[in-house]
């Protein structure tokens, strides 16, 4: 089956009644799991796990993987909103969102977010389209040795993700290095940190760290700032759409960030979150309006949200190609073919080509009904600012700790969700950075993890790490970035060369 | 705002109220049982192997038992003794029951001084449901044919040899242990620990020789697609998805399976452990859950609970003999 076969076949699986309907569903019930704070897709795909096996394989995917992108596109809207992002992929998107929300222009940006999440996820499906059996094989690639100078390198650029001095960015991502070690660790299983509570084995959730220092800690901001704050204004219709130069500055960021994540989409591990931070790093670091991003520009809101679109769109290539599941969305839906006796790898797209081309196809109009069903909803999403605060508030709260016990059933992410509040809001009144903590907190094993299973694959030897010449090209290009600024100083002092101003790590 | 004030106590004494008549919801009568929800908790997250063994086994009692529903809970974490502590001291009441599996429920404790569950006697073992034998893979094109040529390769280079297995002390890295042992060869266990066939990557990527896994249904998509071969199982007999491996239990002894069991609070009433323990055994005798096993390479052991814990009491001594062999080196 050609591609062009292929297509016009998953054309005619993915526009029956049931799959356009799974496929609206999904992007719905999606959408909604990412507006709320701390319902992750994680926790949400498996709460309808159940439901995907009552379906037939191919409706029960498409529905999953609509929930995947949906919830991407979704969890923007309260990072933008309120500073609070609906899951960990939307963190960066706080920075300059809420920005904007504060200068008035909240509908501009869930508006330049819909549009960029619609052109990552089907500018990736069509990547997924085109290349999926050529693709496939990227991410096996790449093993310990390689990861490691990625996770690492990007620990060391991401210290400064969101500006402020050396030190306000690198404490806060110590401490979520350090709470990542808590718990039992996966390779021998020993117990650190636990004190003896048998709870506190299974770690510090994620959740609980994103949804405490930024949603709790901000509703603890607002409740003590309620008698300075000034309500947001009546925002017109013609206020909610970006104006024509907003538009403009939109489009690069998207391109960037649609490659970036579909590219980080092809690699294990926690790649919506990953190119989220990575799209804003560049842009940050490459875009021409770098000096104005953390302070509310366009370019922070577009890049990150284009990208974690097109990665979870991407993830699909090599769970439908090559049957490797690489992240845990992609890991449910794999158990959800499985169940049904599907078998995944490299054969399905000959055994079950109605399972492949029909996804594939169902999230080009996934994508197209995730545009047409939000972009008339922004309006509804920023009156929600008008609701009054002794309603808002609680509600928040008390979905800020549902979202956090849904995701193990465990009373301890609830206690680390208020705990982290406090230390969130401790550390925002001291201009601590929040998003290198979360960075921390989700790199910091996956560093130690590459380091170990490298020593061991290596037989202890460390001399892996820099013997592949892909982890070698992955660290120059880490050197590279981190002394732009240096190598600027230095071409001004010898050469007299002047370049552009490099704005690495900061606005400052 | 003495109006929101109030407003908002009268919600909270509402919502107090609901739930204290949840929770003091008077204990059911061991005749009326199930009269209400049973919670069956999966200490695994979902997507893994042994969350739709759960799944499958609770839709079954739910149609077994009649009348109530038996919601999965997935509880993960540390190796699933988490999940497992949280059924163990749940109220023996026989609405909160649970997922168990070897490894968890014998091996942890050898190696985990705070469990509050260290043999058979802390909990009631139901059922057991299925057994997932391991299986050493090679890549498609590998130089070995057959489990003695990559033997007799790793006899001749000790320690260069290495396996990719899921974590140490894990069922698979002590199938390779007891295979190291029997074979007397040494092949070095490279722990992946992300789960998600990280194992099979890397030896898809010639990162490492083999892999050892769990059952067949990781892995039937790559062996159908020839990208890996399967060397072995750890059984006796033919392995019915690959007929083809060596059986490492007819020369080298090489058994131990990953086993998954049903496991109540110890002190369950006597007639709510007979109804529990007569349905349990009918979900997994039935032919739904041998047709769902089929598929996924399972091998259902259906065993009452004497049997499941003199099964128990059994792998406590294989496990002990193994951790000895393995602290030696």
């Amino acid at each position: 089956m050609t591609t062009i076969d292929g297509i016009l076949y998953g054309v005619s699986v993915a526009f029956t009644a049931q799959n356009l309907l799974v496929a609206f569903l999904g992007a719905l019930v999606g959408t909604a799991i990412g507006v709320l704070p701390g319902l992750g897709p994680v926790a949400g795909i498996a709460l309808i796990l159940p439901i995907s096996y009552s379906l037939d394989p191919t409706s029960g995917l498409i529905m999953m993987a609509g929930m995947y992108y949906g919830a991407m596109y979704g969890g923007s809207t309260t990072s933008i909103l309120l500073n609070m992002p609906g899951e960990a992929a939307s963190v960066v998107t706080c920075i300059d969102g809420y920005e904007m929300t504060r200068r008035g222009r909240a509908g501009a940006a869930l508006t330049i977010v819909a549009v960029g999440s619609f052109v990552g996820g089907t500018v990736s499906t069509i990547g997924v389209m085109l290349f999926a059996p050529t693709l496939a094989k990227f991410g096996i690639l790449f093993g310990p040795a390689e990861f490691l100078a990625l996770v690492a390198g990007g620990l060391l650029l991401f210290s400064r993700i969101s500006g402020g001095s050396f030190a306000s960015g690198i404490f806060p991502m110590a401490i979520g290095l350090m709470l990542s070690t808590v718990g039992q660790e996966d390779v021998t299983g020993q117990n650190r940190f636990t004190f003896g509570l048998i709870d506190l084995t299974q770690g510090i959730e994620l959740v609980s760290l994103v949804v405490g220092v930024y949603g709790v800690a901000e509703v603890m901001n607002v409740v003590e700032s309620l008698e300075t704050q000034v309500k947001p204004l009546r925002v017109k219709l013609r206020d909610l759409l970006p104006t024509r130069e907003e538009w403009r500055r939109a489009w690069a960021p998207y391109g960037r960030g649609t490659i970036v994540g579909f590219v980080i989409g092809l690699l294990p591990g926690p790649h919506t979150t990953l190119s989220s931070f990575v799209s804003y790093k560049i842009e940050k670091t490459f875009s021409k309006y770098r000096g104005e991003i953390g302070k509310g520009a366009v370019e922070g809101v577009a890049g990150p949200e284009t990208a974690n679109n097109a990665a979870a769109t991407s993830t699909m290539v090599p769970l439908l190609a090559i049957g490797l599941p690489y992240g845990a969305v992609t890991a449910l839906m794999l158990s959800a073919m499985m169940v049904h006796g599907v078998q995944p790898g490299p054969l399905l797209i000959v055994n079950h080509p109605e399972i492949f081309w029909g996804v594939i196809v169902s999230m080009y109009v996934g994508n197209i009904i995730l545009l047409i069903m939000n972009v008339p909803m922004i309006s509804v999403w920023v009156s929600l600012l008008r609701v009054p605060n002794h309603i808002f508030l609680p509600l928040i709260l008390l979905m800020a700790v549902i979202g956090a016990y849904s995701v193990n059933n465990s009373m301890m992410d609830v206690y680390f969700l208020i705990a982290l509040g406090v230390i969130g809001y401790f550390l925002r009144k001291f201009n601590f950075q929040l998003a290198p903590m979360v960075i921390g907190m989700v790199l910091g094993p996956l560093i130690e993890k590459y380091i170990r299973e490298g020593l061991f694959m290596n037989l202890g030897d460390p001399s892996i790490f820099y013997k592949s010449p892909m982890a070698l090209f992955i660290w120059l290009v880490v050197i590279f970035v981190l002394t732009l600024d240096l190598q600027r100083a230095v071409l001004d002092r010898l050469f007299g060369i002047k370049t552009r101003t490099i704005a690495i790590g900061g606005g400052d | 705002m003495p109006n929101h004030a109030r407003a908002a106590g009268l919600t909270a004494i509402a919502l107090l109220a609901g739930i204290t008549a949840v929770s003091f919801a008077a204990p059911a009568k061991a005749d009326s049982y199930p009269s209400r929800d049973i919670t069956f908790i999966v200490p695994f997250a979902p997507g893994g192997g042994t969350d739709p063994i759960g799944r499958q086994f609770a839709a079954g009692l739910e149609k077994a038992l009649k009348g109530s529903n038996v919601d999965v809970e997935n509880k993960p974490g540390g190796s699933a003794t988490v999940g497992i502590s949280t059924v163990v001291r749940a109220r023996p009441d026989g609405y909160t029951i649970g997922l168990g599996t070897n490894a968890a429920l014998v091996y942890q404790p050898l190696v985990n001084d705070g469990l509050i569950y260290k043999s058979p006697d802390d909990y009631e073992p139901i059922v057991k449901m299925v057994e997932l034998p391991s299986i050493i893979v090679v890549k498609g094109d590998a130089r070995w044919k057959n489990l003695d040529e990559f033997l007799a390769e790793a006899k001749a280079n000790p320690g260069k040899m290495r396996a990719s297995v899921s974590g140490l002390g894990t069922i698979v890295e002590m199938v390779l242990q007891q295979l190291n042992k029997a074979a007397d060869v040494k092949i070095t266990p490279v722990p992946f620990t992300g789960g998600g066939g990280e194992g099979l990557v890397a030896v898809l990527g010639g990162r490492v020789e083999a892999n050892v896994t769990s059952g067949a249904a990781g892995v039937a998509g790559q062996v159908a697609a020839g990208e890996v071969r399967v060397l072995a199982v750890a059984q006796k007999g033919k392995y019915e998805p690959f007929p083809d491996a060596t059986p490492m239990g007819d020369n080298y002894g090489v058994t131990l399976p990953y086993a998954t069991y049903v496991l109540a609070p110890k002190g369950l009433p006597a007639d709510v452990k007979a109804k529990l323990v007569a349905a349990s055994l009918e979900v997994v005798n039935s032919d739904d859950f041998k047709n769902f096993a089929k598929t996924t390479g399972m091998i259902v052991d259906p065993k009452g609970p004497e049997e499941t814990k003199q099964e128990l009491q059994q792998y406590t001594r294989t496990f002990q003999d193994l951790k000895t062999f393995m602290d030696q080196k």
